[in-house]
């Protein structure tokens, strides 16, 4: 049987896939969407806030239409030590009324509306359907994939690699020059079913109002950090650990979970909730230096599988730059296929629209901050400090005079560990990784 | 109410004397040996009759009983292999409703095992029904003392049954520990997702094996693929029911142990002590369980 | 042309199913055919090809049924029809439902049992709607000759069937008995456009055969034998409640590897179980 014949084949219905699917079909191009889950989103996790702004101008009004859960209205960084919890806490109504910012979701509805858009402008969803390898030119172009089906290859003018983190296609093309271990980490979530009216009564919500806490200090001596996000009526609770950490640690990443849900902060929100499941997923988290090329002779890589994901402190965004890397992608290899040359010169036009938005731009921005977060320092001895002065503060302790702040502040540093040093360095790394 | 039963070569099934008992003592055997059969019941009779009717054929016995059941307010057959296959027959040559694998029967409702075993659901009996019994739900009550069987009286299949396309036996075979299948076998080693890899499972494999043991699985282990799907044991796996069980990391939810059966002797072998699987068993062993089977096959090997 | 046909359902494959009140949660996206029924396609594709006969797949079902259809074409069935009937009819009418679509079809591969209701008689119902013989719960199946097959099929207690079945038959398999052929690229993609065939079914009013109540099983108490008469009041009540039984407390320890397959065997040997 000859082989199977599109323009464009896209591997992995992942936001990147759905997003590239979609614009090469509205280009009104041929493209097969290849996904080995039985559905998209079947086998996906992540820890669940999805931020639209991205879907703004390639689905006017998605908030009309997408499957959300909650949207976010309250979102707060907790610093933890094992006993005490410094929370800055916002909230805003702007964030309930379109066009929105953040919502939460879950990947099996997300997915599933993601890609059925792209079906609808003529895209070829073809699921249950794993990618196993690269059909290649002798002079190494790349013409297609070979599936796991009976005669199962497909031929294309192009082929864009969305199939997640560790992507085994960008490897194959010669993309990515060795996987590092310390440029990934590990997350797992737990879903906890509780009532909605308790879900708002504990978090203080109404309506589809939902709130997104990411938390550092809570994994204990591996290098991470927590979310807890709320849904309609289930909970997310997840760490994010570094993989060289958490092996050294011995320890089981359940057990991280089940450590920071019994934090006297946590432990209230989550009380009496039913485990319904329990996942993990790797996530690349080198950041900007740690990326593969983005694109090569025949084939483009977009998504996790080009280690697009922004996980760096208060931010764990991946879907929205799946999607954002995944629409030029798509839009990249339309224009490519409309002028007949889908090579290595042609293709590399991908990474300078990157450049030229969020997605690349942010990542080079906070290129040092997945190191910095995860320092000892950021991770344990600053957590202990501020915790420690903010206690050092509220505590009335007369009939002993007040201490001075800077006393206070001092005590702590000694206690934690930090010298002045540690922080003007530090201070210094921040400003130039956020600032 | 009344239970009728299929006999093959003078043997009862499974649940025949439950269904009788829930018929309370009324019953009709039907099949060959169907005499011998009827002094082996171990419920109180009160009334049997029989029908020599030779090898099974649900659809002639059907068209041949009808007239004998119609008078019979309610018909019900052990939801053994034989009471299954008859029951839809009977209910459509009688035009009744069927209410199958019934945990509970009385004149006026029946309770059903939906769902693969998790769902119990009332269904009210408003008039003439075909039920039939899930065997081992009920049990038996004793034999009085000196209790004699009453005499079966004789019923010949009417002539309807004539010309009913049926299947026709070939053979019956006895059973044999080499084709037998997980729900069949009496002694069964069990893997879940504490085993942590496909080859823990190639070692439990072979361990079976030299125990002459058969192997189950969790569904955790199912979806990974480590084993095939007819090998999971639960509700929504095979129900077995072995003397002795071996459990290597499996934590004991229900939907596992509710296939379980009712085993008489179960080791556990489990890094956490306290779950469920632990607190059922008889030898409950803390250690890692694929660095035990690793050992025990060292062991059966040598 | 003979056919043959395979009798599909569409049923979540993982059902919810709330542990305190029993109700069930169905998602469609996880719903589509049980082991079983893809085994009765299976089947229903050997035979075909085996006798050179047409294939043909139906369901009785509502339109998003017609996942179960595109599924079975995918992996060769030839044609495709779905009864147009809610999801939730009683066996009977379900069978009812079936048996015009099947009225021309020589050999029927059903499912042992579906997986929500569990009943396993559609086939059964099928069988006397057709006059057709029938073998349900088969394990395995021989062509034995042209629309002849021998089939084997689980009794009680470990015994076997062999049954001669010569067409108009419909047969029922379990889910181990084969596993349905992974579809060809090609058949995935003609499947998705493949025209379908609906057909009126009964009408839905009605669906018969509603419960009362529902809710989680819990066994029911099972009989036992009174204790004995003769005895004292005290020991009668010591008897009921077990007090008195004698019994191997659990045992409980943390052992090294070694240690524990030692434990093991000793035990196994114990209980008089495992080879040698
Ligand atoms: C614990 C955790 C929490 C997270 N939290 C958030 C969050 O709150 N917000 C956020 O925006 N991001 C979050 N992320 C990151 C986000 O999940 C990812 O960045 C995003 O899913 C990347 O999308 P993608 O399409 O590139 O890849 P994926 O979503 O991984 O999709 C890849 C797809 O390809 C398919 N596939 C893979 N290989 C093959 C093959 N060989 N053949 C066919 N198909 C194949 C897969 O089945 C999958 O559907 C989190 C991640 C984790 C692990
Ligand atoms: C509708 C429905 C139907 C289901 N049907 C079935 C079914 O038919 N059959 C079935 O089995 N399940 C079924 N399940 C799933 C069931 O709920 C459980 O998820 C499953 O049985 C758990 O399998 P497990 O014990 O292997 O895994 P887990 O629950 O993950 O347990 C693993 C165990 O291994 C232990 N362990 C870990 N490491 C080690 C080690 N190194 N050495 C020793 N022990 C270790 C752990 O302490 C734990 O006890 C069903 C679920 C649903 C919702
Ligand atoms: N709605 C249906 N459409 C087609 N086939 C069905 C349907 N319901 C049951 N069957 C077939 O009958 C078998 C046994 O089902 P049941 O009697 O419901 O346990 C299933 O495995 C199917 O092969």
């Amino acid at each position: 049987m000859s082989p199977q014949t599109f323009d464009a084949v896209v591997v992995g219905a992942g936001p990147a896939g759905s997003a590239a699917a979609l614009e090469i079909a509205r280009a009104g191009r041929s493209v097969a969407l290849i996904e080995r889950g039985p559905f998209p989103g079947a086998k996906n996790m992540f820890g669940g806030v999805v931020y639209g702004r991205i879907l703004d101008t390639l689905v006017p009004g998605w908030w009309e239409q997408a499957p959300v859960q909650r949207w976010v209205t309250r979102r707060a960084t907790m610093v933890m030590t094992p006993t005490q919890a410094l929370t800055i806490d916002y909230r805003t109504d702007s964030w309930s009324r379109p066009p929105y910012n953040g919502a939460t979701v879950y990947r099996a509805d997300f997915d599933p509306w993601l890609a059925g858009l792209a079906q609808d402008a003529g895209a070829e969803l073809i699921c249950s359907t794993t990618v196993t390898g690269l059909i290649r030119e002798a002079s190494g172009r790349v013409r297609g994939v070979r599936t796991d089906r009976p005669d199962g290859e497909i031929t294309a003018q192009v082929v864009l690699a969305c199939d997640g983190v560790n992507s085994f296609l960008a490897k194959e093309a010669g993309l990515y020059p060795h996987a590092d271990p310390g440029h990934f980490t590990l997350g797992v979530k737990e879903v906890l079913a509780l009532p909605r009216e308790e879900i708002d009564t504990r978090f203080g919500l109404s309506g589809l109002e939902g709130a997104d806490f990411e938390i550092m200090g809570c994994t204990g001596d591996i290098p991470g950090g927590g979310f807890l996000y709320t849904n309609l009526d289930t909970l997310s609770v997840g760490v994010v650990l570094r993989l060289t950490g958490l092996t050294k640690s011995g320890r089981r990443p359940e057990e991280v979970i089940a450590g920071m849900k019994s934090h006297p902060v946590i432990a209230p929100l989550v009380a009496g909730a039913e485990l319904k499941e329990y996942s993990g997923h790797l996530i690349p988290e080198g950041g900007y230096d740690a990326m593969p090329q983005l694109s090569g002779d025949g084939i483009l890589v977009a998504g996790d599988a080009a280690a697009l994901t922004l996980a760096a402190g208060i931010w764990l965004e991946g879907v929205n730059f799946a999607i954002g890397s995944g629409a030029a992608a798509g839009a990249t290899a339309a224009d490519a296929l409309a002028k007949g040359d889908t090579g290595p010169a042609a293709l590399s036009a991908y990474r300078r629209r990157l450049e030229g938005n969020f997605v690349l731009a942010d990542h080079r921005k906070l290129r040092r901050a997945p190191d910095f977060i995860l320092s000892e320092r950021v991770q344990h001895r600053y957590p202990a400090m501020v915790c420690g002065l903010v206690e050092d503060l509220y505590t009335v302790t007369n009939p002993q005079p007040k201490p001075g702040g800077l006393r206070a502040a001092r005590r702590q540093m000694r206690k934690a560990g930090v010298t002045l040093w540690d922080l003007a360095r530090d201070g210094w790394t921040a400003w130039r990784t956020f600032g | 109410m009344i239970a009728v039963v299929v006999v093959r070569g003078g043997a009862l099934p499974a649940g025949a004397d439950e269904t009788v008992a829930e018929a309370g003592g009324r019953a009709l055997l039907i099949g060959d040996g169907t005499a011998a059969a009827a002094a082996d019941l171990r419920a109180e009779v009160r009334q049997v009759e029989i029908v020599e009717a030779g090898p099974f054929a649900p659809g002639a016995w059907s068209a041949g009983l009808a007239a004998r059941l119609a008078r019979e307010q309610l018909v019900l057959l052990p939801a053994s292999p034989d009471g299954r296959d008859l029951a839809p027959r009977l209910a459509h040559t009688l035009g009744r409703p069927l209410l199958a694998g019934a945990l509970e029967v009385s004149a006026q409702r029946a309770v059903l095992a939906r769902q693969g075993g998790l769902v119990a659901e009332e269904h009210p009996i408003a008039g003439p029904a075909v039920v039939t019994l899930v065997p081992g739900v009920r049990g038996v009550e004793p034999l009085p003392a000196g209790y004699r069987p009453p005499e079966p009286g004789v019923v010949t299949l009417s002539p309807g049954a004539a010309g009913v396309h049926d299947a026709e036996v070939v053979e019956v075979s006895p059973p044999d520990p080499s084709t037998m299948d997980l729900a069949e076998a009496p002694f069964i080693l069990a893997g879940g997702a504490g085993l942590g890899s496909e080859e823990a499972f190639r070692t439990l494999e072979k361990v079976a094996g030299a125990l002459g043991a058969s192997m189950g699985a969790t569904r955790v282990v199912t979806d990974f693929g480590w084993v095939p799907f007819e090998r999971q044991i639960g509700t929504t796996g095979v129900a077995v029911d072995p003397e002795v069980y071996v459990a290597f990391g499996i934590s004991g939810a229900v939907q596992h142990t509710s296939g379980l059966g009712d085993p008489e002797h179960i080791i556990a072998v489990n890094t956490d002590p306290s779950c469920p699987m632990m607190a059922m068993a008889e030898v409950a062993i803390v250690s890692d369980a694929p660095a035990v089977l690793t050992e025990l096959a060292a062991r059966l090997e040598a | 042309m003979p056919t043959v046909a395979a009798a599909v359902k569409w049923v979540d494959r993982r059902p919810e199913v709330d542990p305190l009140t029993g109700a069930v949660t169905t998602d469609a996206r996880t719903s589509g055919m049980s082991e079983a029924d893809r085994a009765a396609v299976e089947w229903a594709l050997r035979l075909g090809e085996r006798w050179s006969w047409e294939t043909l797949v139906v369901t009785a079902g509502p339109p998003i049924a017609e996942s179960v259809l595109r599924d079975s074409l995918a992996a060769g069935v030839d044609r495709a029809v779905r009864v147009d009937c809610r999801a939730d009819l009683p066996s009977p009418r379900v069978a009812a439902a079936l048996a015009p679509a099947l009225s021309a079809v020589d050999v029927v591969v059903c499912g042992d049992w579906s997986l929500d209701r569990g009943s396993g008689s559609v086939p059964a119902f099928l069988a006397a709607d057709l006059g057709a013989a029938q073998a349900l719960g088969v394990v395995a199946i021989e062509p034995a000759g042209p629309a002849i097959v021998d089939a084997e099929r689980r009794l009680d207690g470990g015994r076997r069937e062999r049954l001669r079945v010569t067409a108009p038959a419909v047969i029922s398999v379990e889910g181990a008995s084969a596993r349905l052929r992974r579809a060809s690229l090609s058949g995935v993609r003609a499947a998705q456009r493949a025209p379908l065939t609906t057909m009126a079914g009964p009408e839905n009013g009605d669906h018969g055969g509603g419960a009362l109540r529902r809710g989680p099983l819990r066994p029911r108490p099972k009989v036992l034998p009174p204790p004995d008469p003769s005895l004292p009041p005290r020991d009668r009540i010591l008897a009921l409640t077990g007090s008195l039984v004698e019994r191997t407390p659990p045992q409980r320890w943390a052992l090294e590897p070694s240690q524990a397959a030692e434990r093991i065997i000793d035990q196994l040997r114990a209980w008089g179980v495992g080879a040698q």
